[in-house]
């Protein structure tokens, strides 16, 4: 299955807040990466599913704290299928 | 301006040499590099350009910070991981910096150059498989 990220990441990249970081300016589509949105992070060979903690501010762009929520993105994919095919 | 990064910077005892150094991958020298020039604008050294790439280190036997806990916690989406020891690591140049909250470390680069990400793809190894990685069952 082929992947399209929102917002691109290293899911190996933690700072100190124990969170993976990554630059809002890597977002397809920033207008999306707002906290409590649920995204998909990383890249097209490692995606996950991610919860966007926050965007903070610095000098050098807006940095968008990530949460990797569990299953992979096939679990959430198959999800969507059964209960939305089931209306 | 980049934030400093060494008040992130551990005072760790340093990891013996046959410690198992994990990145979730897979890697490529392109995304290594692209990675590494992230950690770039986000952070400098004492100053001075940085250029770095992140890893986790299984530190204990058990536990999370062990290799079963990292590869089945943090690493759990990542279908293929790289795992060199420290030792494969350091002999091909590269400093282990702790860095931020244990077990996360980060790899010094020492130039953000094509030939220095080929060395570290080198270091990395092969990908191999995450043997805890979530196959999507629950259908």
């Amino acid at each position: 299955m082929a992947v399209m990220v929102d917002i691109t990441a290293d899911l190996n990249d933690e700072d100190e807040t124990g969170l993976v970081w990554t630059f809002l300016d890597e977002a397809r589509d920033p207008t999306v990466i707002v906290p409590g949105a649920i995204v998909v992070a990383g890249d097209a060979d490692a995606p996950a599913v991610v919860e966007v903690v926050d965007v903070v501010s610095k000098e050098a762009g807006d940095v968008v704290h990530l949460r990797i929520l569990p299953g992979n993105i096939e679990d959430y994919a198959a999800l969507v299928r059964r209960t939305l095919s089931a209306a | 301006m980049a934030d400093e990064l060494r008040p992130h910077v551990r005072h760790d005892v340093p990891p013996n040499d046959t410690t198992v150094v994990v990145r979730g991958g897979p890697d490529t020298a392109d995304k290594l590099a692209r990675h590494a020039v992230r950690t770039n604008r986000a952070y400098q050294l004492d100053g001075q350009p940085f250029w770095g790439v992140s890893v986790f280190l299984a530190l204990d036997d058990l536990g999370d910070a062990s290799l079963d806990g990292l590869l089945s916690g943090r690493l759990r989406t990542y279908r293929v991981v790289h795992t060199p020891t420290l030792e494969q690591v350091r002999a091909a140049g590269f400093e282990v910096l702790p860095t931020f909250r244990p077990p996360h470390f980060t790899l010094v680069v020492p130039d953000a150059t094509p030939t220095t990400f080929e060395r570290l793809l080198s270091a990395l190894g092969p990908g191999v498989p995450n043997p805890y990685h979530e196959r999507g069952r629950r259908r």
